[in-house]
């Protein structure tokens, strides 16, 4: 068996008229980092909340490495994990305190408890601080020893809820360096982000749902594609007009170019060209190849991919995140330059 | 087995964070020593009326108090478990717990335990408060133990009513007042301040109904006359009914709620 989790037609309804889920259906694959991308109030939490056993659901079927969440729920609970978007620890235990509980839980013998505590201290690399009560750590520490804390039961598969929001931009690289790093180990990964960076970077299959609907599925790529084409911008000396004229004449021949738009116009007022094309990257050596033996210099060369931004916006005709855009606007940027 | 360990983790749990406070500690000391000087001092002319020492077998208004310091001890103490469970429905760690493959009783057991405990040393030190404040223990150290295993008993019913408010709530305040408000009016209208024969008639019929009336005699008992197994009975089956009614509905909510 292939799928790790099964969801079908998922309705949860509080009191008799807030629906939050309204009937979403999707399966994760074993050993991927699947995500649930949408904004606040769109049923990310509520879902994750359904397949932890945590909340129950309305109608639908669900199901956690074939174990139904209702009628196996015990055993739904020894093969998951979860951290919850509010930091599951114990203030006034210590790190390890806090980590020997959670094995208590689960039933681990002593020692096998001291040791995989141990182990999971090194990993989250919380060791020197692992005697220090909590009230002394940082946003980041807390959601380091949560996600450690989720871990003592080795889970089949780990559910995050919003991992980083509300971390600081460093405390944020750390979360996304331990998730990449149990799940080349193996581990399935379920979380709910939105955060569009987040989704980009960590998901290898993603759901983008909205007022309890899933809106899209697929990889990140895919619904990227969806958008429609990458866009190479060209910039030229301010006085070459001649020069931006000649390579609009010579893109529009370039098989695998879509559209190439006019000269000085775009978002390089002064003297720029933009071409759009399906598969970006391997066009640019090709246009700058042809650029080159005709003997046209250019200044400047971008390349911008769609974002998820875009994806979201075209699916529900509003923005996810307005600072988070922002700020993933900014990073693109900065990737852009370096192309 | 697996259900000891679980409670045994949570009752650890709870020792610790309370260790950890020591403010909390503090106050939970400091409290039934003002009661005891507050009340004895402005009080105690009560031990000269001649009713009260046909009615309870003392003069001293201390001695006969010490039952009421005692309750309102295991009453507080009863508040805080309620306002713990909150507090862990607010960090997230209530469903940390959840999420585990524990028994769900297993969390309110280790709670009420770990409460237990706490109740049953508070009413060490307040019988040795008592004892240096001239009060003697007629049951003499058996007694004593049979005071801790009432105190212990009624603090685990009487925190069934906070998780129940607790768990209906979710808010420490409501928790908090709503315990404030049943526990001041239930201690005046029960034998506890007053020997009963003592209280007007429609308080006497209050106090006949309230459980408070029955632990207290038990106390007062043991302590001014020595062993009234009929008031140890009464008092256990006030606890009883206590504890059936409040952790029954405590832990059926409490599944219900966190299924």
């Amino acid at each position: 068996m292939d799928d790790i989790v099964a969801v079908e037609d998922l309705h949860k309804t509080y009191g008799k008229d807030i629906v939050a889920v309204d009937g979403i259906s999707f399966t994760v694959k074993k050993g991927e980092v699947f995500g649930f991308l949408g904004p606040n109030g769109a049923g990310k939490s509520t879902t994750i909340k359904i397949l932890t056993t945590l909340l129950e659901k309305t109608s639908g079927k669900a199901t956690i490495d074939g174990l139904d969440i209702d009628a196996d729920q015990v055993k739904v609970r020894r093969i998951i994990g979860y951290s919850s978007q509010e930091v599951g620890v114990d203030d006034d235990l210590t790190a390890r305190e806090n980590l020997m509980l959670q094995c208590s839980f689960h039933h681990l013998a002593k020692e096998k408890a001291k040791a995989k505590v141990n182990e999971l201290l090194q990993t989250v690399r919380l060791a020197e601080a692992a005697d220090r009560r909590l009230k002394t750590f940082s946003g980041g520490m807390r959601k380091r020893l949560d996600l450690a804390s989720s871990l003592v039961s080795d889970p089949k598969i780990l559910f995050l809820d919003e991992p980083t929001t509300g971390l600081d931009p460093q405390s944020r690289q750390d979360v996304w360096e331990y998730i990449v790093k149990l799940n080349r180990q193996g581990m399935t990964i379920f979380l709910t982000t939105q955060y569009m960076e987040e989704a980009d970077r960590l998901a290898n299959r993603l759901c983008i749902v909205d007022q309890g609907k899933i809106v899209a599925e697929g990889t990140p790529a895919d619904l990227k594609a969806q958008i429609g084409a990458d866009k190479i911008t060209l910039r030229f000396k301010a006085d070459d007009r001649a020069g931006c004229e000649k390579a609009k004449e010579l893109m529009s021949k370039l098989p695998g170019i879509e559209a190439v738009g006019q000269c000085g116009d775009g978002l390089v007022a002064i003297n720029g060209l933009e071409i759009m094309t399906k598969n970006g990257s391997a066009m640019v050596t090709q246009v700058v190849r042809t650029l080159d033996t005709a003997g046209i210099e250019v200044e400047q060369l971008n390349l911008s991919v769609p974002t998820l931004d875009e994806v979201f916006l075209k699916l529900t005709g509003k923005t996810l995140n307005v600072v988070e855009r922002k700020e993933a606007m900014g990073r693109r940027g900065r990737r852009r330059g370096r192309t | 087995m697996e259900m000891l360990s679980e409670v045994i983790a949570i009752f650890n749990r709870w020792n610790k964070k309370l260790l950890r406070q020591p403010i909390l500690i503090f106050f939970n000391l400091i409290q039934p020593l003002v009661w005891f000087l507050l009340f004895t001092q402005a009080f105690s002319a009560i031990g000269n009326i001649p009713t009260f020492r046909l009615l309870t077998g003392t003069s001293s208004y201390i001695t006969f108090f010490t039952a009421a310091v005692i309750i309102q001890t295991i009453a507080s103490s009863a508040l805080n478990a309620g306002i713990g469970l909150v507090n862990d429905f607010d960090s997230g760690f209530m469903d940390k717990m959840r999420v585990a493959p524990i028994n769900k009783s297993s969390i309110l057991f280790g709670r009420l335990f770990s409460s237990a405990l706490t109740t049953v040393i508070q009413v060490a030190i307040i019988l040795v408060i008592g004892l240096a404040l001239g009060v003697n223990i007629a049951s003499g150290i058996l007694g004593a133990i049979v005071i801790f295993i009432l105190a212990a008993l009624f603090g685990i019913a009487w925190s069934g009513i906070s998780l129940f408010v607790a768990l209906n709530t979710k808010n420490a305040e409501t928790t908090l007042s709503i315990g404030l408000l049943t526990t001041f009016p239930l201690l005046f209208l029960s034998a506890s301040v007053m020997p009963i024969g003592l209280l007007p008639s429609w308080v006497q019929q209050v106090a006949n109904v309230n459980p408070f009336t029955y632990i207290a005699e038990a106390f007062q008992s043991l302590i001014i006359n020595g062993f009234v197994w009929q008031k140890i009975e009464y008092a256990l089956i006030a606890i009883f009914i206590v504890g059936v009614l409040s952790l029954g509905s405590s832990i059926l909510l409490f599944r219900r709620k966190i299924s």
